[in-house]
Formats: structure tokens, C-alpha cells, sequence
């Protein structure tokens, strides 16, 4: 690993001002993606600022018109949150489908999101929820609907100095699923993920890695199939993939909507 | 029996879940550099020029080496292979210069700094295609990319085949596999004031490193000591000598200073050997009342730009084919071919389990045809014990009936899914595997020293070399037994180098507890022959202790300390220009029941149970032999479903635990395992080698249960969810 200088900011604000400065600086929530594009040389940075001495940062919160989830909050709290047990249940099992224990009691949801991977677990459940991103940067706070958060692999729209904060969920409880497509049965990529919800009458529909990035489509195996955009690669053929998504989709809507 | 049969855990195991345990890479020597080795990118190429002056600007760089610089010898089997590539590039990783520096950092600065210019050549990768009239040429001063070819014959096959009521043919097609042991790959090289080097090498050779590396360098192997830390794995990946042994030493001598050259994971990845990949064309007849009549084999065989041991996979293979089941005729040829990409080993099973894919899916597929119940056709034709085989495999303990029996009870047709895209399926498969030793040096011998000390405690020296298969403990519980004390009066002497510890071949071939065993064994005999006639000279009661006799016998005037030293090599011979002869002292037999379900919309398929029964001889320490066939079902099963070398011109594309899948706790179906001891006559105790059979029959049992479930036959490894879904499509 390169050398690179440290930072440890004890507010948004000041992890703010250290992110403004010259040079390639990244922010560090759990560090499990980081750490390894550090080790494998596939990133150089001049400064990582490490966001888990912020307070107000972690942790899950009934703000009672929406539930808040701190970005640094942890996969396995996630999966341990009786609040978002008793809401949203499938979230639990979509934090289940990530990693390994280890992974999870060091991983962030905020991390999981802002790498931007188009395969990020958390990513098509919390699209069927309607979250909402919370970003603070120089020109102070804003939201971003989780729907115009991606803008590609592994980019956000997150404005240079901006950093995420929290998820606002909208209170409505669902029933829900999410179903992850990989060759082995835990610590793996999705070649597919699919999640379904239903909120109140309403059903919703999102994918992962069948396109640039995780997308909400409209709640039918057709118009699925038709929006992805799946890719050849190493993991899986786009004509696989497609087939996977006509499967999956019909399986995730006949449990959320029977 | 007091120590043979115990489950003992592992000596080791405290140590090594501790973190405790010394590996390669905890080593941190006074003064030590790191190195690295800057690779070619170029999968075939003529190297223009290597200039190294900008690299010496990097501060704390000591030593750079092209190869300019070092001896100008070829090793390796074929003589193809130098430690530093100096007129040409045969693959992606091949060694242009090496630095050593005072931290990893400026080394590999240094290495980025090196400016090389490589002329392309038109390059081959594809072991069909390097065989083909135009192709490149990997070595020129050997003409073509043909490496050897392999001939067996026995029985007419001609006749066979035409007389046959059924002939079932197809071609198998196998993955690169990597051996993704943990522990990384590396060396560290110091050299002392007199000239004479140390190299700390997690090798499975220690010996013949010593003669092999002395070659490279150009040093006697008297001034070359070889000391193995902690092995964190190797299954066959550490069976030769390798460019980075020798790198290490010379940039060592160099810089006049201790130097560790280890393995980035991604290094592991790209350029450390793996099993071969292969293609077999095999044709298997069979009576109509059962009966075997021929098989006919054609097979392909990678080495890669360089030969290693994966050119010798054809070896085993044709041991197998000669020897496995009464088959009265049989034909094989294999060809091993070089091609641009890298080199191939030994690995675990060394091409019994790319030809067994091959054989037992083709037992399934005729007891099929023949409405045979798959194992009762295998038991017709199966090895019985005291039998000669038209190879000239001398057979004596032989449990392939009872493992067959085994599986035939324990393997259960599970009830159908409610789920209809869900199904179900059940398949077996067996194994033949040498269990005595495998003489393919004239020499399958292994030395062991046993003392007894003043108070009572066993040190057993012995050459073999424990890769976390638990030589250690099974050798102290032989010691332990033939001794008559307690095994936690016995150590092994694992820290020991090749100065202090007898001479064995190496860790290979499921030999070392069959083979060091048996010399363990005579050794502690003698030395319990000492301690009882000193005990009888010295007018010792019975009773008195062991310590006591030891300290009698040698405090006194012309007195003896108690120590005996043996030498086993087994009663086998090479095999012959026909390849017929017998190279093991002893067969072993196993058999793998396998329940799948497939899911028929997205072709997944899940292991949910395996029965592996195996015959083992004897169980010197029953844990330690399901620990074996469990972690051979395991890797066996990763490289039927998950593993696979991706490449694409000559690089491979998934070099990375991401995308290199090897099964994680959640993909290992529930195992079980049945010891089948059969007590062989020239085994210790009556044991035989476990080590590598039970990595074999699992893919082709698995393959076989999928067509059970399905109906598809898949005839290419790893059988992912999309290869099946291809299948299961085609099929339709």
C-alpha cells in the first residue's frame, strides 16, 4: 500500500474542510472497499479522512415523518434493528445476503451506497422504499431521492467536498423481498439482485447489476427485462443476466403480490 | 492399541489459531530487504532491452538484477526455464529484473521505474490451437509446442469396441485450477559470511530444492540449508523449484543482506502454477449384462510456457486407466503442450481428477443405458483384493466393494421439491488413487530419527514436511504406539532443516503417512529394543519408567544414549517405456454419494448432501482422516461448480478471491464420512494415503446427480448456474 496521510475529523464540518483541500482525498466510512482498492493499488490517495470519530453520524432514529439511518451506521445494526425489523423486515434479510459477519460489523450503509457499485445490496430495497439521501458540503445541507443519487459505476452525484450523511425512509411500513443472484451462496457479487415492495396498494420494483447502475423499473417482468442493460463480463453473460431478471422478477412480484 | 486410532487434535492447532504458528511471512530477519520482481505484461515477446538506471534512483534500492547478472542455467524438467528472462517472454508474469530495498514501497517503485522494451510475437493460448501447423512456437530449439505424448495400451480395444452392446463417447473439458492455498507464496534468502545460504522456503521438497537451487546458482548443496516455516498450504503448488527461489538467494548475495521476496495475492494469482487445463476424449464399452470391455482415451494436457509438473499429470492418469476396474482393454495417449500462459503444477489429485470426471461420468451414463443400478454395475466390474492388473498394478488391501456398499446404504432418493422449478437428483462416483507411495523418482524413501531423551520425551526427525495435512501428529502417534508411552511425550522436530533431518523425496502423492510412517515406525521399534535391552542388561524392574532406563543406561562408564535411525522405501518399481509396472505399495478406494437440487429456471445447482466413504486402511487418527476427505470433498467441489482461470490473451481475467470462488462455510453441503479400514499388510498400522482421493470422484458424482435431477449431462467443469442453464436450454 502507497503511503498516505491520515485524518480523523471529529465534525461533518471539519471533514468538509479537510475534503476541500488540494490533492486526492477520500473519505473512509467501514474502509472494506477502500482499504482493498488501497492494498490491490487501484486507487492513489493523498489523504483518507476517517468519518467514524463524528458523532451524530451512526445509528437509527424514528424521526416519525421519516426514519433516519446515520450513513455510518453499520450493516450488521441494520440487521439488527428491531425499528426496521418492524417496518421493513426484508431489509434484515438483504444485510443477511452481504458479506460476512465480519464484513458487516465494519461496513456502512453510507459506504455501501456512495461506492456506487451497480451491484449494491442495499441499494434495490431501499430504491422500492423511496429513500432519500441527506449530503452536507460547503454550500451547507440537501436531499437527493435515492432514484438521482447513482450517476454511473461507481459515481454518485455527490458534488466535490459533499459528503452523505444519513437516509431519511419515508415511515410507511412494507412488505417486501430481495432476492441476490450469485454463484455462491454467501460473500459474493450479485449478478442480480431484485427487490420488491409493497407499500400500502402500491408495488415497486428494483434491480441491481443489470444496469449502470441500480435502477427502480415499473412492477412487471416485462417492463424489467426491457429497461436493464446487463453487461458481459467475467461474472455472467447480458443474455444470462436478462434470463435471470424474467425469473427473479416474476418470483419477487408473485411474493410481495400474490 | 493406546495412540493409533485416538482422534488427538492436531498438535499444531493451538499454534495456528493462536496466530501463533511462524509462516514465511512473519518472518523478520536483522537487516532484511524486501524484493520484487518487475513481470512482463507481454504475453510472447523478444525482450529489445531492460535498462535499470533509473530505478537505482529510488531511494533505499540495494540490489537489481536482470538477467545480465545472474548464472545463465536452464532447469526445470525440460530445461526451458531460467530465474531471470533475458531474449524472451513466453508469458504474462515472466521474470525481468528483481529489486531489493529496504521497504516493499521503494521496491516496487523501483521495479515501475525499470524501463523494458519487448518486442510482441503472435502468441497461442488455446492447447488445441498450439498443437496446429503455423502456430507459434514457444521454444524454437524444440521444434513445436508438442511437450511429450503419453502411450498405454492393454487388450484388443479394436475388437472390443465392435463387439460391444454399448459404447457411450464424449469430450470432457477442464479449468485451470488454483491451488489458493492462504498462506502466500515466498522465500527469504540469507547468506553467511562463509558463503554457505540459508533460504526459508515453504517448499514440499526441501531436498531436492537443495540439489536443484545449488544447480541454479551454481553452489555446491553442501552450502545450500533449507529451513521450512510454518506451511500455510500448497496441495502440490510448491512441488518444484520456482524463479522466486532463486531470485530471493541471488539478490540476497547481491546486497550482502537478508531478503524476503513474497507473493502479492494478485502475483499468486497470475503467475504461480496451477492445475492444468485439459481436455479429454474418452469412449467406454460395455456387455450387455454389465460387464466393462474397453476404454479408449485421447487427452490434452497444458503446461503452460514452462514445464512443471503439470506436463506429469498424464502419469497418474494412466495408472488409473490401466489399473481402475477389470477393464480388459484399454488405450490411452495424452500429449502435453506448451502455450503462452502459466506454467501448470501439481495439484491435489494430480490428473485423476480430470480423467475421473471423464471415466465415472461414462460408468453413469452406461449403467443408464444398460438399466443397471449405477453401483451395482461398478461393484461387477469392480478391483477385488489380491488381484494382478493388465498394467501390472499389484493389488492387496482393496475395499472398493465395501465403500461401494457403504455409499449404496447411506445414499437415499430425496422425496421431490414442492417447488416444481425446483429438482432433485442423486449421483455417485469412485475413485482409485496410489495410497502406498508413488515411485516416480528411483528413490520413494524417507529417513526418521527417534531419541529418547533423560525424561522420558520422544523426538521424532523425520524428512517429511507437514503442509497442514498433520504429518506431525500422525507421525507422534505412530511413535507414541511403538514406543509405549503417551503421545504428549513425543515431539516432532517440524522446525528442523534439511542439515539435521534424514533425506525424503518430498510431500506428494498422499505418501508421507504411508512412507515416513513406516520409517517412524521402525525407528521408535529400535528404539524401544534399546530402551528393553538395556532394561534386561541393567536388571531393571518392568515397572521402572522409561526415563529412569534412558538416564541408567547413560550415566554410567561406557554407556549409550537411547536413538535409532530407519529408512523405508517401498517394494515398487518405476514404471516402464509402456507404462506398465507397479508404483504404489498400495491402492486405495472411495466412493462419493451426492444429493443435488438444480434450480431448471436460473440452471443453479446446490450440493445438499454428500456420503464419502473411503478406504483408508487404517485410521491412524480418525479426525485427522475426515479433516482429509472433507477438505479434499470441499476443494473437489470448488472446482466442480465455482473455480475457473478466466483468461483472455494470456491474462487472467478473474485473478482475485472476488471472482476466483473457491466455496465459502455456506456452500459445504452436509458430509459424510465413512472409514473403511481395510489394514493393508505393508502399511503402518495398516494405513495407506488419504490425502488426495478424496478430492477426485465429488465432480463427477455431482455431474451425475444434475443429470439424475435434470437429465443434461454436463461434461465441462465448474459446472456454474449459467453453464447448466445452457444446458438445460439446449436440451429443450
Amino acid at each position: 500500500m502507497r503511503e498516505f496521510r491520515y485524518e480523523e475529523p471529529r465534525s461533518v464540518d471539519e471533514a468538509i474542510a479537510l475534503l476541500a483541500k488540494p490533492g486526492r482525498n477520500r473519505v473512509m466510512a467501514g474502509g472494506t472497499d477502500l482499504l482493498v482498492r488501497l492494498k490491490r493499488r487501484e486507487w492513489t490517495v493523498d489523504t483518507v479522512i476517517n468519518l467514524k470519530r463524528i458523532p451524530g453520524l451512526r445509528g437509527i432514529e424514528d424521526r416519525k415523518d421519516h426514519v433516519f439511518v446515520g450513513a455510518l451506521t453499520h450493516l450488521d445494526e441494520i440487521g439488527r434493528s428491531e425499528l426496521l425489523a418492524s417496518r421493513w423486515p426484508f431489509l434484515r434479510e438483504t444485510v443477511h445476503e452481504m458479506g460476512s459477519p465480519q464484513v458487516r460489523a465494519m461496513s456502512t450503509v453510507g459506504g455501501n451506497l456512495c461506492n456506487a457499485s451497480p451491484a449494491a445490496d442495499m441499494a434495490p430495497p431501499l430504491l422500492c422504499l423511496d429513500a432519500v439521501m441527506v449530503a452536507r458540503g460547503p454550500l451547507g445541507e440537501r436531499t437527493v431521492p435515492l432514484t438521482a443519487f447513482f450517476a454511473g459505476p461507481g459515481k454518485t452525484v455527490l458534488a466535490p467536498g459533499e459528503i452523505l450523511t444519513g437516509i431519511r425512509i419515508p415511515p410507511a411500513p412494507a412488505k417486501g423481498c430481495f432476492i441476490k443472484f450469485c454463484t455462491r451462496r454467501a460473500m459474493d457479487l450479485a449478478f442480480v439482485s431484485v427487490a420488491a415492495a409493497k407499500v400500502g396498494s402500491d408495488v415497486r420494483l428494483a434491480l441491481g447489476a443489470v444496469a449502470p447502475t441500480p435502477i427502480r423499473v415499473p412492477p412487471s417482468v416485462e417492463e424489467a427485462v426491457k429497461r436493464c442493460s446487463p453487461i458481459d463480463d467475467v461474472r455472467a453473460s447480458a443474455e444470462y443476466r436478462r434470463e435471470i431478471v424474467r425469473v427473479l422478477v416474476r418470483r419477487a412480484l408473485a411474493k410481495v403480490a400474490p | 492399541m493406546k495412540s493409533v486410532g485416538e482422534r488427538v487434535p492436531k498438535l499444531d492447532a493451538a499454534d495456528k489459531a493462536a496466530g501463533k504458528a511462524r509462516y514465511v511471512q512473519d518472518l523478520r530477519l536483522p537487516g532484511m530487504l524486501e524484493a520484487k520482481v518487475l513481470r512482463s505484461t507481454v504475453p510472447h515477446g523478444r525482450i529489445v532491452s531492460v535498462d535499470v538506471s533509473e530505478a537505482w534512483k529510488v531511494r533505499g534500492v540495494r540490489a537489481i538484477l536482470t538477467a545480465k547478472d545472474i548464472p545463465a542455467k536452464a532447469w526445470g524438467y525440460a530445461k526451458d526455464t531460467t530465474a531471470l528472462k533475458g531474449d524472451r517472454v513466453r508469458r504474462i508474469g515472466d521474470e525481468l529484473a528483481a529489486v531489493a530495498a529496504t521497504d516493499i514501497e521503494a521496491a516496487i517503485e523501483a521495479c515501475e521505474r525499470i524501463k523494458v522494451v519487448i518486442e510482441p510475437l503472435p502468441a497461442v493460448y488455446d492447447i488445441e490451437a498450439t498443437l496446429a501447423p503455423g502456430a507459434p512456437v514457444l521454444h524454437e530449439s524444440k521444434g513445436s509446442n508438442l511437450v511429450q505424448t503419453h502411450h498405454y495400451e492393454h487388450g484388443d480395444v479394436a475388437a472390443a469396441f465392435a463387439k460391444a452392446a454399448k459404447v457411450v463417447e464424449g469430450t470432457f473439458t477442464l479449468p485451470a485450477q488454483q491451488h489458493a492455498a492462504l498462506g502466500p507464496v515466498g522465500a527469504v534468502a540469507e547468506w553467511d559470511a562463509n558463503g554457505r545460504l540459508t533460504l526459508h522456503d515453504p517448499t514440499q521438497i526441501p531436498f531436492l530444492v537443495q540439489r536443484d537451487l545449488a544447480e541454479a546458482l551454481d553452489i555446491s548443496p553442501a552450502d545450500l540449508r533449507i529451513v521450512q516455516p510454518a506451511i500455510g498450504g500448497a496441495f502440490g503448488a510448491r512441488l518444484d523449484l520456482y524463479p522466486h527461489e532463486a531470485i530471493a538467494a541471488l539478490l540476497a548475495r547481491k546486497a550482502g543482506a537478508p531478503v524476503r521476496l513474497l507473493f502479492s495475492r494478485d502475483e499468486d494469482f497470475q503467475t504461480d502454477p496451477v492445475r492444468p487445463r485439459t481436455i479429454v476424449k474418452l469412449r467406454t464399452a460395455a456387455a450387455a449384462d454389465g460387464t466393462l470391455l474397453a476404454r479408449d482415451a485421447d487427452i490434452l494436457v497444458d503446461c503452460g510456457a514452462y514445464v512443471s509438473w503439470g506436463s506429469m499429470t498424464p502419469v497418474v492418469m494412466v495408472n488409473t486407466f490401466g489399473n481402475f476396474y477389470q477393464c480388459p482393454a484399454a488405450k490411452f495417449r495424452a500429449r502435453t503442450v506448451w502455450t503462452n500462459t502459466q506454467p501448470t503444477g501439481a495439484f491435489r489429485g494430480f490428473g485423476n481428477p480430470e480423467l475421473l470426471f471423464a471415466v465415472e461420468t461414462q460408468m453413469d451414463e452406461l449403467a443408464r443405458a444398460l438399466k443397471l443400478d449405477p453401483i451395482e454395475f461398478r461393484l461387477k466390474n469392480a478391483n477385488r483384493p489380491e488381484e494382478v492388473t493388465p498394467a501390472g498394478g499389484r493389488i492387496t488391501s482393496c475395499g472398493f466393494k465395501e465403500v461401494l456398499e457403504a455409499v449404496k446404504a447411506k445414499l437415499k432418493r430425496p422425496a421431490a421439491p414442492a417447488e416444481p422449478h425446483l429438482k432433485r437428483g442423486i449421483g455417485v462416483a469412485a475413485v482409485f488413487h496410489v495410497g502406498g507411495g508413488a515411485r516416480i523418482y528411483r528413490s520413494d524413501g524417507c529417513g526418521a530419527t527417534v531419541k529418547v531423551d533423560d525424561f522420558g520425551k520422544a523426538t521424532v526427525i523425520v524428512g517429511a514436511t507437514d503442509i497442514g495435512q498433520g504429518m506431525e501428529t500422525a507421525m507422534a502417534q505412530i511413535a507414541a504406539e511403538e514406543l509405549g508411552i503417551p503421545v504428549s511425550m513425543v515431539r516432532v522436530a517440524t522446525q528442523a532443516d534439511t542439515d539435521v533431518r534424514p533425506w525424503d523425496v518430498g510431500v506428494h502423492a498422499s505418501r508421507t503417512t504411508f512412507i515416513a510412517g513406516n520409517a517412524v515406525r521402525l525407528a521408535a521399534k529400535e528404539a524401544k529394543k534399546q530402551i528393553e535391552d538395556a532394561r534386561a542388561a541393567l536388571k531393571l524392574p518392568p515397572d521402572a519408567p522409561v526415563d529412569k532406563v534412558v538416564r541408567a543406561e547413560h550415566f554410567r562408564q561406557k554407556g549409550r544414549l537411547i536413538s535409532a535411525s530407519a529408512f523405508y522405501d517401498p517394494p515398487t518399481s518405476m514404471v516402464d517405456k509402456a507404462n506398465h509396472g507397479n508404483v504404489s505399495a498400495a491402492y486405495t478406494w472411495g466412493c462419493h454419494g451426492v444429493e443435488v437440487e438444480v434450480d431448471v429456471e436460473t440452471g443453479q445447482a446446490v450440493v445438499k448432501r454428500v456420503v464419502a466413504a473411503h478406504d483408508v486402511g487404517r485410521a491412524i487418527n480418525p479426525m485427522l482422516v475426515e479433516g482429509q476427505i472433507e477438505g479434499g470433498v470441499v476443494q473437489g467441489l470448488g472446482y466442480a461448480m465455482f473455480e475457473e482461470c478466466v483468461l483472455k490473451d494470456g491474462r487472467m481475467q478473474n485473478g482475485f478471491f472476488l471472482d476466483y470462488r473457491i466455496p465459502g462455510i455456506k456452500d459445504v453441503p452436509d458430509i459424510e464420512t465413512v472409514l473403511v479400514e481395510t489394514g493393508d499388510p505393508e502399511g503402518p498400522f495398516g494405513a495407506k494415503g488419504i490425502g488426495e482421493a478424496p478430492i477426485v470422484p465429488i465432480g463427477p458424482a455431482i455431474a451425475n446427480a444434475i443429470a439424475d435431477a435434470t437429465g443434461v449431462r454436463m461434461r465441462e467443469f465448474p459446472m456454474t448456474p449459467e453453464r447448466v442453464w445452457r444446458e438445460l436450454r439446449n436440451s429443450r
